[in-house]
């Protein structure tokens, strides 16, 4: 029983962690948990101008 | 449909503190000009709005419209091609006749424009008097009065911007037309215009006279003195670390561990059952993850006192000084006097620290400055840097303050060895940086800052650190034929296996084979956090912090004993892994601003030969001064063979240079 508890509980701790950096880097993280380091570096932000004016 | 307000403004005017406070955003922000290099946007909150959808729009700072640095760039075309609805030009009240020449510009444009008087607290200090509804009248275009770092007078200024929404007023300035060519014109133009304003500023402004040489004055005397500024820098540095790492924040660690631990062992109680012993997964679960994130966790308050501190420094107007005090010295090697605040910025994280590289116009010491940044120790490496300290040298603060200095010290031979091999001659350049006025740091912008980088520390150990510490678990605990590995056979898990050979490379600094120290470092390229937590999982240690524990009760030795390394070879240790490549986000970050694969590679070779030369260095010195072994005989061999190599490569690329110049 404690077995499946634990595999269970693996399961949903490390899979909601995958989810979320997945969900970050979509989102255009650059470097996830890193502070002030939320800046767009996607090319296909729209949050931002950076790499637009690069583009320009 | 939303209303969208741009937030421009000279540098270091508060414009990023205003757009924190009018969006309950967390954006850094710093005492100096230049923190700011993009563009960001955030809803404004309801409260100000009266129920209206606004998006604030944070811009970097700006002089003038015309672009000269990329972040002006940004400014300047998003204020002219993107057509926001208003234009809130923060403009600081303590250098009037500065930020209204910007004022002039933007007012030309034709889009509605409010002005927020920032840091209008300051000038009753001073006891400096503006006339609003004067200066009001002469800029044609409402004058609000701002306080953004305590949030005052912002409803006011929302309410008057949304007000003047599809509005038009002219412009009390109007820039003749001329040739956008020719130099002396335009040097002629912004003459007048400056004139302009600074008959604005004599009517509005009535300011107490100077005392020459004041107390600002003399403290700067010290303070940025070429003799005496880097030894007090030195000094600041150590009761940083001091404080952070030796005497408050290992009292908070403690207390913090016994509060995990206790977490643990519910957890491993309940699991074990009656029979009070772990299954593999069980252990996979206690052990791996949860002793993997105690780890790494257990370093917060550290981390936090740490941030607390480097946020007052930068507050009160220290930073700003630290960065004249070594403009000196980066000058000297070829690099930019603006490379300094990306290395400030660095020491937060070398992300943001290496994005600041765009503000460098010149492109040899842009690409330079990118891939040197990574060498100062980011907020990242505090955690290593405290585990080792606190391991082998209880926890002193020279550790880390010295390893912050060798990060200046291999900053400057590696802007050497890039003067060298590219052969970039001194320029004369001139470093010019507003020294902002000293006051009393603000504790709640602080601790603002501290919670909102100890979140950030937090989200990195609950998602990147928990995976990577569960891979490594499970990579320890089976064999290649996905059988688990019995007690004494640690060596045949895939872990073992995969970072043997990695193992051998970094033997001649370390003085023994230990798959653990490579696995520790291979993991350090995902996060460098993940070196304690791998280095945890993998010596089954979970708790580096807890005075309790009998490792840093019983000293050096019995560390020694699980780590299997001396005091020597963890510095060199903690050494490499400071100084070789950053993270992976960090070098994804210096790729997109070096954007150049001969630049960038060479960078990432010189930040493993470097890491590399010091770590063995430090090994081979230290132990000749200490009188311990080397270990295996072939490690001191294959290490300087190694530290030739690099000296051999750099020697012909450094000559190479010289004969194409003879040439």
């Amino acid at each position: 029983m404690g077995e499946i508890i634990a595999i269970l509980l693996i399961v949903g701790i490390v899979g909601g962690a995958i989810y979320y950096i997945v969900r970050a880097k979509k989102k255009g993280v650059k470097c996830i948990g890193c502070p002030d380091s939320t800046n767009c570096k996607s090319a296909n932000c729209q949050h931002c101008t950076c790499h637009h004016e690069e583009d320009k | 449909m939303s209303i969208r307000i741009a937030l421009a403004g000279n540098p270091n005017s508060g414009k990023t503190t205003m757009f924190n406070a009018l969006t309950g955003s967390s954006e850094r922000v710093g005492n100096w000009a230049g923190v700011t290099v993009d563009s960001k946007q955030s809803l404004v909150k309801k409260r100000y709005t009266n129920g209206l959808d606004v998006v604030a729009v944070d811009l970097p700072g700006a002089y003038s419209m015309s672009a000269y640095t990329s972040e002006e760039s940004i400014t300047s075309t998003y204020v002219r091609e993107n057509n926001p609805d208003v234009i809130i030009n923060i403009v600081d009240s303590t250098n009037l006749s500065r930020s209204l020449f910007f004022t002039t510009q933007l007012l030309e444009l034709g889009v509605p424009v409010v002005v927020a008087l920032n840091k209008v607290d300051v000038n009753e200090k001073k006891q400096t008097i503006i006339d609003i509804p004067q200066l009001s009248r002469l800029l044609n275009c409402p004058v609000v009065e701002t306080i953004s770092t305590v949030s005052k007078g912002l409803e006011l200024l929302i309410s008057t911007a949304v007000s003047l929404l599809g509005t038009k007023k002219t412009s009390p300035y109007e820039q003749a037309s001329m040739d956008g060519e020719d130099k002396d014109a335009m040097i002629e133009a912004d003459k007048d215009r400056f004139d302009f304003v600074n008959d604005i500023v004599r009517r509005v402004e009535t300011k107490r006279p100077r005392i020459d040489n004041n107390l600002q004055d003399k403290i700067d005397a010290i303070l940025t003195n070429r003799w005496v500024g880097i030894p007090i820098f030195a000094l600041v540095m150590f009761l940083v670390f001091g404080i952070s790492q030796a005497w408050l924040g290992p009292w908070l660690a403690d207390l913090l561990a016994g509060w995990l631990e206790a977490g643990q062992s519910l957890v491993a109680d309940a699991l074990a059952g009656s029979s009070g012993q772990l299954d593999i997964w069980s252990s996979i679960l206690v052990d791996g993850i949860i002793g993997g994130l105690i780890a790494v966790v257990g370093f917060l308050p550290l981390v936090m006192v740490m941030y607390f501190l480097i946020a007052l420094l930068e507050d009160c107007g220290y930073m700003s000084r630290a960065s004249v005090i070594l403009d000196p010295i980066f000058k000297k090697v070829g690099l930019s006097g603006k490379s300094i605040i990306p290395f400030i910025i660095g020491t937060g994280c070398a992300v943001p620290g290496v994005m600041a590289c765009r503000t460098i116009r010149d492109d040899k010491e842009r690409k330079a400055t990118a891939m040197l940044t990574p060498f100062m120790p980011c907020g990242a490496k505090l955690p290593v840097i405290a585990l080792f300290a606190g391991v082998f040298f209880g926890d002193s603060p020279w550790v880390g303050t010295i390893m912050y200095f060798v990060g200046i010290a291999i900053i400057i031979l590696g802007a050497l060895l890039v003067k060298l091999i590219t052969g970039v001659k001194n320029k004369k350049s001139y470093f010019i940086i507003e020294l902002p006025e000293y006051k009393s740091p603000s504790l709640l912008g602080a601790c603002k800052s501290m919670l909102s980088r100890g979140w950030a520390y937090i989200v990195k150990a609950g998602t990147v650190i928990l995976v990577c510490n569960f891979v490594v678990h499970l990579m320890q605990t089976f064999d290649w034929s996905f059988q688990v590995v019995g007690e004494g056979a640690e060596s045949t898990s895939i872990l073992a296996t995969i970072a043997s050979p990695i193992a051998y490379i970094i033997a001649p600094f370390i003085g023994v084979v230990a798959w653990q120290m490579a696995a520790a470092t291979v993991t350090g390229f995902i996060a460098k956090e993940n070196l304690v937590g791998t280095l945890a999982v993998c010596y089954g240690v979970t708790n580096f912090i807890n005075v309790d524990d009998m490792i840093l009760e019983s000293g050096a030795s019995e560390v020694a004993a699980i780590f299997a390394i001396t005091k020597v070879a963890g510095l060199a240790f903690l050494a490499f892994n400071l100084f070789s490549p950053p993270c992976f986000a960090a070098i994804g970050a210096m790729s997109a601003e070096i954007k150049d694969k001969r630049w960038f590679w060479a960078g990432i070779g010189m930040q493993f030969s470097i890491g590399y030369a010091v770590a063995f260095l430090i090994y081979f010195v230290g132990t000749l001064i200490t009188g311990g072994v080397f270990g295996e005989i072939w490690m001191p061999i294959l290490g300087w063979i190694i530290l030739l190599g690099i000296v051999a490569v750099y020697t012909i690329l450094i000559l190479k240079n010289r004969v194409k110049k003879v040439g």
